[in-house]
């Protein structure tokens, strides 16, 4: 099921904000359609290769973490020197969205296009009597290579503990030896570069808009506070279960309404167990 | 006569961490308590678990106000836990700072009315007394702190010792039967330290009002305080009047070299 | 070295965005066109597009360190500034030239285009930006689907008027002018109902939840042909028309009589909305605002004052949206866009964030500049272009000012007695 596909994408996206709860997921939005660089670098003649799927990849992920990296460079590192309150970031995170996306229409065109396929979509294999597509495929190996290689970079290497150090008590790492800029300079250039190869992998299947990412980055963030905010398996896991609930609704509501379903899982979620179901604390900082 | 509070086995817990275990204690109406111990203690805890911040995990808080019912604290909001009579201050002064002082105190004043929109949209007469019945209130207030003539300067722009007073007259202002002042002293000098004790006992002696108090300066405590809990670790590990608290060797092995240090600083 | 590269960046920057599009099938035309094209450098030669935008930048940066350096003129500005806007008689006098010249307006504007452009741009947007102002500026609360409110006006009023495929209460089909508290009401507990449950919730996720919010009504609009038909919007919403004995008023489509009726409930609500300002709502909101925590601790309830704002809030959107019912005679759900929840927020942003003189100031102010460039659009620009300079101005504000071009008095004061230490 194309489900499954797409939402460990969800999931893997959602990561971005793991460090840094307070800030909005535009990262969502950047990964998404700065993806659309990858157009021009892989050439409208391709076929079947791994080669070009890889290069795709890559070139969606450097752009990503690349733009997250200049994005935190200009629209937050300066409220965050000056000690902005939270409000201040999401505003400078709406404003920042909504000027890249309409730039990337400006530039870009507002009309959706395919991308090239450098391979052939055929199905590979059935699993109960349901055709597995090739597509589903790459879906699932990046997303388990990248959500696996995550989780040890956060578990185990020393920027990865850095990451959770500043994540829960900012003031106390930077004692520490920690350096905040350079920590979430990095963060955010991680979780650009997973969101832009994301945004590559959805972009193969739906092709590019420029508001592309809207509503997968909403879903995302439905997924990540599904799952639990700020624990990593909790995404992926929020990601799988919003998919499947999402492919399974097809069935019963009019088409129309299936981003609505999202949203209403996120209310319901929110109001009744904001913690998500693997999830930390939110609410109040007391 | 009933208990102004009664704490009884009352246990917190954050996750792994063990904040208050099995604490019961008791407040008498028009005592000065105070509650002091090492560091990390528990102590804002049990004040934010007395305010209906925190929420125990075990056992019951009680609180006897004087003309209302009997409000079982565990489990309330905040606000509600203060339209029953409890009134508190916070270690790092809490202040409005886009309010001038007179603000900060009319705010309390004013809070445990309705919400009164129409009111405040067409100024009627009935929210016109309110108004000035809100001003005196808090006019005698600043002059009892000693305010009055910082009333209209911008709450941010207020010293330290200043926004202590201010924070005990918004307290006051909501007509509680009971303060709950967290570390009032820290960061004072001497001379303020003094000011403050003498308000302190003003509130309770003009006013009627019980104090609880937590605390890190032992002279200024000992020397307020009527009756005092010794808080570590999240227990109470004793209980008494100054003079059996300074001789308890259970506090004594708590405060191991911290109140020595005191004693000589302030000496 | 780095502070030519940054204005080199920045200079070209400037160029692509304000330079010709691109296109799908060509998609770096717009890069190519924005850097070579020819242009003139202050009408006096003609240059490819990237050196003039780098030599516009360079002299930019020369003013600026110029006033930079000559630092009397520009604190003699300021202190100008200050003791005017501090001199009550001054203030008095401004503000009386200010409403002469509002109530003259339409004399001097004479343009059919800029006269229905005071109402259904200006003045509409002068009112939602007011009842957003409530909501995120007085109460702190970022709402994100606050487009929604002023739907359910605009809808409201359609359905009172019988323009509905949703048969009217009753089978009334009211004047239009008697849809208006109902429309209000309508916004205010939708408002309500919104907000009880999502008050609860910490800031970053209020925003997302009332933007899904916003983005669900959308697709009610758009899909429930049967209530609100649907994406081809309403039936004919008749204009305002008042037939009360001695008064015999139908106001039909010139844009003037709308202007007029708009102008007194903008100023009404001004009023109300001070009043509530300096009010114990307004303390409390403050409070709320600035510490929630120490607000609880004296008796506030959040919850109770948050839900208020959002409802108050929601009554000026929903009046807008009967005013827009009313002279375009027509509801349609491409109106209701989050592009325009932004741009509100834009306007009360860039105005001043709490501040009522601040967010009217934004409000005419961006939309007027909107209006012109709609209708006299220079080379290359697009109408859509608008938001992107939109979300380029939030970010800026939110870097540089924060508190808006007029900040409210109480934030101000904040910020100046942090920096004096008196009053």
């Amino acid at each position: 099921m194309v489900a499954i596909g797409y939402t460990m994408v969800y999931g893997v996206l959602r990561l971005i904000n793991f460090a840094h709860s307070e800030i909005f997921m535009i990262g969502g939005f950047t990964g998404f359609f700065v993806l659309k660089y990858s157009i021009g670098s892989s050439t409208p003649t391709g076929f079947s290769s791994i080669l070009f799927i890889i290069l795709g990849i890559l070139a969606g992920g450097i752009a990503g973490g690349f733009s997250a990296v200049v994005l935190e460079r200009v629209a937050y590192r300066p409220l965050r020197k000056r000690g902005a309150p939270k409000i201040a970031y999401l505003i400078s995170a709406i404003g920042a969205s909504y000027f890249l996306i309409n730039i990337a229409a400006k530039e870009f065109g507002r009309i959706g296009q395919s991308m090239v396929q450098p391979y052939i979509d055929h199905p590979i294999a059935t699993i109960f009597g349901a055709p597995i597509q090739m597509y589903t495929v790459i879906i699932l190996i990046v997303a388990s290579l990248m959500f696996f290689g995550l989780d040890r970079i956060v578990s185990v290497t020393k920027l990865g503990r850095g990451i959770r150090a500043v994540a829960q008590d900012s003031e106390t790492a930077s004692l520490m030896g920690v350096n905040i800029d350079k920590t979430i300079a990095v963060t955010f250039l991680l979780g650009g570069f997973l969101g832009g190869v994301a945004g590559f992998l959805y972009a193969l299947n739906f092709g590019v808009l420029y508001s592309m990412g809207f509503t997968p980055a909403l879903k995302a963030f439905t997924a990540a506070v599904l799952g639990g905010i700020g624990n990593l398996r909790g995404a992926v896991l929020g990601g799988l279960i919003l998919g499947v609930v999402e492919s399974l609704s097809v069935s019963f509501v009019n088409p129309a309404y299936i981003d609505v379903v999202a949203f209403a899982i996120l209310i319901l979620v929110l109001m009744f167990r904001p913690t998500g179901i693997l999830g930390e604390r939110l609410g109040r900082d007391a | 006569m009933e208990n102004l509070f009664d704490v009884s086995g009352v246990s917190l817990r954050f996750g792994g961490v063990v904040s208050l275990s099995n604490v019961s204690m008791f407040q008498k109406r028009g005592e000065i308590l105070a509650v002091i111990g090492p560091n990390g203690a528990g102590k804002t805890s049990l004040f934010n678990s007395l305010t209906g911040v925190y929420q125990p995990q075990e056992g019951t808080i009680l609180f006897n106000p004087k003309e209302k019912p009997q409000l079982s604290i565990i489990g309330k909001k905040p606000f509600v836990v203060s339209d029953s009579g409890v009134a508190r201050t916070f270690q790092a002064s809490r202040m409005f700072n886009a309010l001038t002082t007179f603000e900060n105190v009319k705010i309390g004043a004013e809070s445990h009315k309705g919400i009164g929109v129409l009111g405040a949209m067409f100024r009627g007469p009935a929210t016109r007394r309110d108004e000035h019945t809100s001003d005196e209130h808090t006019w005698s207030l600043l002059e009892f702190v000693g305010l009055k003539e910082r009333a209209n300067i911008i709450a941010s722009a207020l010293s330290y010792g200043e926004r202590r007073r201010l924070e005990i007259a918004r307290g006051l202002a909501t007509n509680p039967e009971v303060l709950l002042l967290d570390e009032p002293a820290a960061g004072t000098n001497p001379s303020e330290k003094n000011e403050l004790a003498d308000l302190i006992r003003r509130v309770r002696d003009e006013m009627g009002v019980s104090i609880l108090l937590i605390e890190h300066d032992m002279k200024l405590v000992m020397s307020l305080a009527e009756r005092l809990y010794v808080l570590n670790f999240g227990s109470v590990i004793a209980e008494g009047t100054p003079d059996e608290i300074r001789s308890n060797q259970n506090v004594i092995d708590a405060y191991l070299g911290t109140a020595s240090e005191e004693e000589t600083d302030n000496a | 070295m780095k502070f030519v590269g940054v204005l080199f960046i920045l200079s070209e920057l400037t160029a692509v965005i304000t330079g010709p599009p691109g296109n799908p099938t060509h998609q770096f035309d717009g890069f190519k066109g924005s850097i070579s094209q020819a242009t003139s450098l202050l009408g006096l030669v003609t240059a490819p597009r990237w050196i003039v935008f780098f030599v516009y930048g360079i002299l930019v940066s020369l003013i600026v360190y110029l006033l930079r350096t000559k630092k009397e003129v520009v604190s003699k500005a300021l202190e100008l500034q200050r003791s005017a806007s501090s001199n009550k008689n001054l203030r008095r006098i401004f503000f009386s030239a200010v409403v002469i010249l509002v109530v003259l307006l339409p004399t001097l504007v004479k343009d059919a285009f800029w006269q229905n452009a005071m109402v259904s741009q200006i003045a509409v947007f002068v009112l939602l930006a007011l009842g957003l102002n409530v909501v995120t500026g007085f109460a702190g609360l970022l709402d994100l689907g606050f487009v929604a409110f002023y739907a359910v006006g605009a809808y409201a009023t359609a359905w009172c008027t019988g323009a509905l495929p949703l048969p009217a209460l009753f089978g009334l089909h009211l004047n239009t002018f008697y849809a208006i508290p109902i429309a209000i009401a309508l916004a205010m507990i939708s408002g309500i109902i919104l907000g009880i449950p999502t008050l609860r919730l910490r800031g970053d996720y209020l925003a997302i939840v009332t933007l899904g919010f916003g983005e669900i009504i959308t697709v009610f609009a758009n899909n429930l042909n049967g209530v609100t038909g649907g994406a081809m919007g309403t039936a004919q919403v008749p204009h305002f028309a008042i037939h009360l004995g001695p008064l015999n008023y139908d106001w039909g489509i010139p844009p003037v009589p709308y202007y007029y009726l708009t102008i007194v409930f903008v100023g009404i609500f001004m009023i109300a909305f001070s009043l509530l300002e300096h009010s114990r709502v307004g303390r409390a909101w403050t409070a709320i605002r600035e510490d929630e925590v120490a607000a609880e601790s004296v008796g506030i309830n959040p919850l109770k004052y948050k839900v208020l704002a959002f409802a108050i809030g929601a009554a000026s959107a929903g009046f807008a949206g009967v005013m827009t019912a009313a002279q375009t005679n027509y509801v349609t759900p491409a109106t209701f866009t989050l592009g325009l929840s932004i741009n509100v927020l834009v306007l009360v942003i860039f105005g001043g964030m709490g501040s009522i003189i601040g967010v009217v100031f934004g409000a005419v102010a961006i939309q007027t500049v909107t209006m012109y460039l709609i209708h006299n659009p220079p080379a290359g620009y697009q109408p859509q272009d608008l938001y992107m300079y939109i979300g380029a101005l939030l970010v800026i504000m939110m870097i540089f000012r924060p508190a808006g071009m007029i900040p409210s008095r109480r934030r101000s004061r904040t910020h100046a007695s942090s920096v004096s230490g008196q009053e």
